[in-house]
């Protein structure tokens, strides 16, 4: 789900720089009211380098395999750091992969980063309404995997489909959208379906991790 | 898992002796102009600026088709649907299918942006060690917490790299085998995932201490971060941003002011 170099104007290439300034700073911002922060940077960067490297985990669903992305997760499990985390991902595999790539980082960034904040906050209602309730668990992390995975798709399929060609028929463009989403929605479930597995492993081995 | 970046970065051309801030600078200039170019007309000057940088660079061809493998399939199945959905003046029918002028250029330009862009950000990342242009971005400001999260993630890569290939060794050994879809696959997936998201929170306290007993964080060992004029190299990596920064100039230039392409013009 990543955008490579070439393939957007550099005015959406720009915009996308903008907004991810922007999300940056508010990020920080959040951060900066952290009490504990000296002690979070190394947790937030270990896992940000997990993450990096647990995206790399082929999970094979024949005749193919896919690649999980993570973003709810993040979003899940570090808060405000998860759009930074996602940010130095994206900029280590656009350098050492060349997955996405450096004119495209902000536009990456937004269509990746951004649905992990809002699971973030999803997430987050668990400690409101109960911690203690599996099914509740069960449903924020669900709705956090999938539904950040389908924020990022949806995003990620309108940019591209809208911004690849100005002379592209707007039926067309439509249609390229509708395949384009099924295909990932079939991913997100799965997503949603590895986030509960997950989560319900932490909640067990490391629950502390899902506090903090 | 072997993060092979740093392999060509200590080599000795005019790229290598380009001191890694200013390269990031006058590359990156380059790369934005890239992107903007919308005109046919100016991909023959792109190839060639392109060429020019990669052969001074002394960077081995086949390391850069090694890169192109995995985006290239992405980019081919683009360039390959263009032609039959984008663009109204047909030039060739195929049974059903028709192929379209606007499509056919519409490929040619991304596919020819797209490799100039990712081989002039390989010699951009090739040429200097990963950890110069970390050092690089603290000097031109960036906050403090995405720099020390970007030195800590990649110092950890390649190990939890190496603790994933273990694992998944371990797993076949005791046999597993992830063939097909299940259930239960996924599940292993997700303790596999769980057990390395488990093994880096741990390490990472551990981290944390070992680095607040070597003064992270003191205000005392904090450094400046000040620019240290080096006459001799930094004149020359001076003048070649300056280059870059002009031809940057000058292709935006040239693409907002050459005519725009017409279909079947040519």
């Amino acid at each position: 789900m990543h955008i490579p170099d070439g393939f957007l104007s550099p005015s959406v290439c720009i915009t996308g720089y903008a907004l991810t300034g922007g999300v940056t700073w508010y990020c920080l911002r959040q951060i900066e009211r952290d009490r504990n922060i000296q002690a979070n940077i190394p947790k937030a960067s270990l896992l940000t380098a997990a993450f990096f490297v647990a995206s790399l985990i082929n999970i094979p669903i024949p005749p193919t395999s896919i690649h999980l992305i993570f973003n709810g997760l993040m979003g899940a499990l570090l808060g405000y750091y998860a759009f930074l985390a996602i940010l130095i991902g994206l900029f280590f595999q656009a350098v050492m992969f060349q997955h996405g790539g450096m004119s495209t980082l902000g536009v990456n960034a937004i269509i990746i980063g951004s649905p992990s904040i809002a699971a973030y906050h999803l997430f987050q209602q668990r400690g409101r309404l109960g911690s203690n309730k599996p099914v509740l668990t069960t449903i924020l992390s669900f709705v956090s995997g999938a539904g950040a995975l389908l924020l990022s798709a949806a995003m990620f399929a309108i940019l591209l489909v809208t911004n690849i060609s100005p002379d592209m028929d707007v039926n067309a463009e439509r249609t390229a959208i509708l395949i384009s989403l099924s295909g990932y929605s079939i991913q997100a479930v799965i997503e949603g379906v590895f986030t509960v597995m997950l989560i319900s492993f932490l909640e067990k081995v490391k629950p502390e991790l899902l506090k903090s | 898992m072997k993060l092979i970046l740093d392999r060509y970065a200590y080599l000795d051309s005019p790229l290598h002796r380009w001191q890694q801030g200013y390269k990031l600078i006058g590359l990156l200039s380059l790369i934005f102009a890239f992107a903007f170019i919308q005109n046919i007309w100016l991909l023959p000057i792109m190839v060639i600026i392109t060429g020019i940088l990669f052969s001074l660079s002394e960077i081995p061809i086949s390391f850069l088709i090694k890169r192109l493998r995995y985006p290239s399939w992405f980019i081919l199945t683009v360039v390959f649907l263009l032609p039959f959905i984008s663009g109204n003046t047909p030039i060739f029918q195929l049974g059903f299918l028709t192929i379209h002028a606007e499509g056919c250029w519409q490929a040619l330009l991304i596919s020819v942006r797209f490799f100039c862009i990712l081989t002039v950000s390989l010699v951009l990342f090739g040429t200097a060690p990963f950890l110069s242009s970390i050092k690089a971005m603290r000097s031109f400001g960036f906050p403090r917490v995405i720099v020390d999260m970007t030195l800590l993630s990649y110092r950890y890569l390649e190990e939890l790299g190496e603790m994933l290939t273990t694992m998944q060794r371990a797993m076949r050994l005791r046999g597993f085998k992830a063939k097909g879809f299940k259930r239960r696959n996924l599940e292993v997936f997700a303790q596999l995932t769980g057990s390395i998201l488990v093994r880096s929170y741990e390490r990472s306290l551990r981290i944390y201490q070992a680095m607040i007993l070597r003064g992270y964080g003191s205000q005392r060992t904090r450094k400046k971060n000040s620019w240290q004029w080096n006459k001799h190299s930094d004149r020359y990596s001076l003048w070649i941003t300056i280059m870059a920064v002009v031809i940057s100039i000058s292709l935006v230039t040239l693409e907002a002011t050459l005519p725009s392409f017409i279909w079947l013009s040519i």
